[in-house]
């Protein structure tokens, strides 16, 4: 509840969630004002007539759909930073999501990041399209993130920075970073990460890293661990001379 | 425990300045006062109470609490969270209510 | 002995505004700041303002120090600072005594605008005094002015808008925080706040308190509890949370002193953070001649404090008889933006508080018993 916990219920986002053909026709502003309080910038700041006049400083802002371009004025103008653009129009799978952002580092473009829910809880991997700088310091960066998310991601984390110290294979050497890129450019099973990087081909069989790479594909595609496709099992399960198995089954 | 990067501020430091606290050289900087350079310090504990002995450091930082009581250039009960560092400060632990001398 | 016309006593978000309002007017007005800086809590604002663009909605706190203090400047004439200024008392003859930089000065004001703000209250727990437990305003004060994080872990206790502001400030600073709690069943600060630094993973407990603080000579854990309906706590809820660092965050209450001292009439409202002065509509006292602006008068946000900064500049200033045209359209003005500013469900509380200051001045006219 959100007075209680700060994260706005379903009910809530809901009544903000601009319809799905909107969103799909182009950036629109996502409002995340639920309170009455005394405010006004982004009905001032917006250039199109979208915000609506506040009759009361205190109301909530009311937006026509149809006349916001999602030009992100509003975003940064916004103390409570609740103002996001969403733009489901980016690619079949994809959607842009705007983050006002107030922290340092900025992300790079291009690199990675993890997408976090109103919650805080990572919900998938992003990708940093774009990182506009602005002169109020109210940053704005641009994420791409799997469209079923677009009215999820709020937020994001950078602790990507990370997975190039994290290993995933301890046999291989392969890192997490490493995973999730293999994962972002499309590789979305155990076996065809094994195939593509040797993660799982060293002495252990995959016995240390496969639930970790499961976890990390999961994590991507929001599939469920039970639905997901085990890796091909193939003899020996540990490791052993050659001389043992080319020696033939010995006679007793 | 300086700030280096701040998203939203931009911190000039001033020149360093160099003081003494209980018999050792540290180093502040210009437009701190003694309890910020302390603390930057990892200076946390700055007195003992006069009467129960449990130690204390500031709460409030802007001047109102008299949390912060410190002997500075030999006079005690000086309020350091608001107090200027100056070059060549001598400041000490206070335990006890100072002396008149 | 020195004179002036006003002493604006605190060089803040309220005592900038009146004493820009009424040096505009012509008045002489001499402004006392304890700080070597203008522009008071504003300095450590990190955040942008709510409000309208008439109280700089959107600017950054510390933006807003820098355009008071310019417009204050640009009345040069009419205007003496004196900075590093700490008011000491206030007598029956209207005296003002000021230490300054280890000079004693008295002064002399016709008028006298008391602007000197709140200060934090605190919280009785075990262990309360440990270094390491400082108030939410020391530790904006240490990292937003001297640049100096308060430590790596924090916990903060009170849900409120400075709470949350400065939980959000700290995450900027590059410092943890564990957890924010509140004793009350709901957070106090502006819910935007809140989901601002809950989408970053920090933890919001509502119906929790701090139980007692550990450590031999600082902070090294803290313990929380939960309530019942009752505020009582619900014994086997405990929560150990690791932290070097205990921010106190549990409301304002108005630096009074100097109306107690000279004998305003104060009322205990606590709707208003504590006790405050009995006022009217120009914010003028029970004191002839001592108007009031600001958290003083009783708590709240910095964009209010600066209508009623203004408002008591104007009416100081049109007391002492500066013809001021379009006075009565001026201070409608002002007295409309305070409404508005008030009028949502945030400002109830406020507006609740100022109905018992009414009452009392209406009682004394005998409009109510």
């Amino acid at each position: 509840m959100l007075i209680k916990t700060g994260v706005p219920d379903i009910e809530d986002i809901m009544e903000i969630t601009p319809p799905k053909r909107r969103r799909e026709k182009g950036p629109v502003a996502v409002i995340e004002c639920f309170q009455r309080i005394p405010c006004n910038p982004c009905y001032t700041a917006c250039r199109f007539g979208a915000i609506k006049e506040f009759e009361d400083i205190n109301d909530r802002p009311k937006i026509d759909y149809d006349k916001c371009t999602g030009c992100g004025l509003c975003l940064t103008v916004c103390p409570g930073l609740a103002i996001f653009i969403v733009d489901e129009s980016y690619s079949e799978k994809e959607a842009l999501v705007k983050i006002p952002y107030e922290f340092l580092p900025l992300p790079e473009e291009g690199s990675f990041v993890i997408g976090l829910n109103r919650e805080g809880k990572p919900v998938c991997r992003a990708q940093v399209k774009k990182v506009q700088k602005m002169k109020n310091k109210t940053n704005i960066v641009t994420l791409v993130v799997p469209k079923e998310r677009s009215m999820d991601v709020r937020s994001f984390s950078m602790k990507d920075y990370d997975d190039e110290n994290t290993i995933i294979c301890r046999c291989e050497g392969i890192t997490l970073g490493e995973v999730r890129k293999l994962i972002q450019e499309g590789y979305r099973t155990v076996d065809e990460i094994k195939r593509i990087s040797r993660a799982g081909m060293g002495p252990c069989q995959g016995r240390t890293c496969r639930q970790l790479i499961m976890q990390e594909i999961a994590k991507f595609t929001g599939q469920k661990m039970e639905d997901m496709l085990m890796p091909t099992f193939r003899p020996p399960t540990k490791p052993i001379k050659l001389g043992i198995i080319a020696g033939g089954e010995s006679d007793e | 425990m300086r700030i280096d990067n701040h998203p939203i501020l931009d911190f000039k430091r001033g020149k360093e300045i160099r003081f003494i606290y209980d018999g050792k050289e540290m180093v502040g900087y210009e437009g701190d006062t003694i309890a910020s350079a302390l603390h930057a310090a990892g200076v946390r504990v700055l007195g003992y109470h006069h009467k129960t002995g449990r130690a204390r450091g500031f709460y409030c930082a802007i001047g109102n609490c008299s949390s912060c009581l410190m002997t500075v250039n030999g006079k005690p009960n000086v309020r350091v969270c608001v107090e200027e560092l100056k070059e060549g400060m001598v400041v000490e632990t206070q335990r006890g209510k100072g002396e008149l001398k | 002995m020195k004179y002036t016309e006003i002493a604006v006593v605190g060089g803040g978000p309220a005592g900038l505004s009146a004493a820009i309002t009424a040096a505009k007017y012509g008045a002489k007005v001499t402004v006392i700041e304890r700080n070597n800086s203008l522009g008071g809590q504003l300095r450590k604002q990190t955040h942008k303002f709510f409000g309208s663009q008439k109280q700089y909605a959107s600017v950054r706190g510390i933006e807003i120090a820098d355009i008071l203090e310019s417009q204050l400047r640009e009345y040069n004439d009419n205007v003496e600072i004196l900075n590093g200024a700490t008011v000491l008392g206030l007598y029956e003859d209207g005296v003002l005594t000021i230490e300054m930089k280890d000079r004693y000065i008295k002064l002399k004001p016709d008028r006298i605008i008391v602007a000197t703000g709140a200060y934090e209250k605190f919280l009785s727990f075990p262990n309360n005094d440990l270094p390491g437990i400082y108030g939410a305003g020391a530790v904006q004060t240490l990292m937003n002015q001297y640049g100096v994080k308060p430590g790596r872990n924090v916990l903060m206790v009170g849900a409120g808008n400075i709470g949350l502001i400065v939980s959000y400030q700290l995450m900027q600073a590059g410092v943890n925080v564990k957890a924010v709690i509140d004793a009350a069943p709901k957070i106090g600060g502006y819910l935007v706040h809140a989901s601002k630094i809950r989408r970053l993973g920090v933890p919001i407990l509502t119906s929790y308190t701090i139980k007692e603080a550990h450590g031999k000579d600082w902070v090294e854990g803290a313990t929380i509890c939960k309530l019942d309906e009752n505020w009582q706590m619900i014994s086997g809820t405990e929560i150990d949370i690791d932290v070097d660092i205990i921010c106190i965050s549990v409301g304002l209450t108005p630096l009074a002193d100097l109306l107690w001292q000279i004998g305003c009439e104060m009322k205990y409202i606590p709707e208003l953070g504590g006790h405050v002065p009995i006022r009217d509509e120009n914010l003028e006292t029970s004191k002839k001649g001592i108007y009031i602006a600001g958290d003083v008068a009783g708590i709240e946000e910095a964009s209010s404090a600066m209508v009623e900064g203004r408002l008591a500049g104007l009416c100081a200033a049109n007391s002492l008889g500066y013809i001021i045209e379009d006075f009565e359209e001026e201070k409608q003005d002002l007295i409309e933006q305070l409404d508005s500013l008030r009028a949502g469900p945030t400002g109830e509380k406020i507006l609740n508080g100022l109905e018992k200051v009414t009452k009392v001045i209406a009682g004394r006219y005998g409009y109510v018993d």
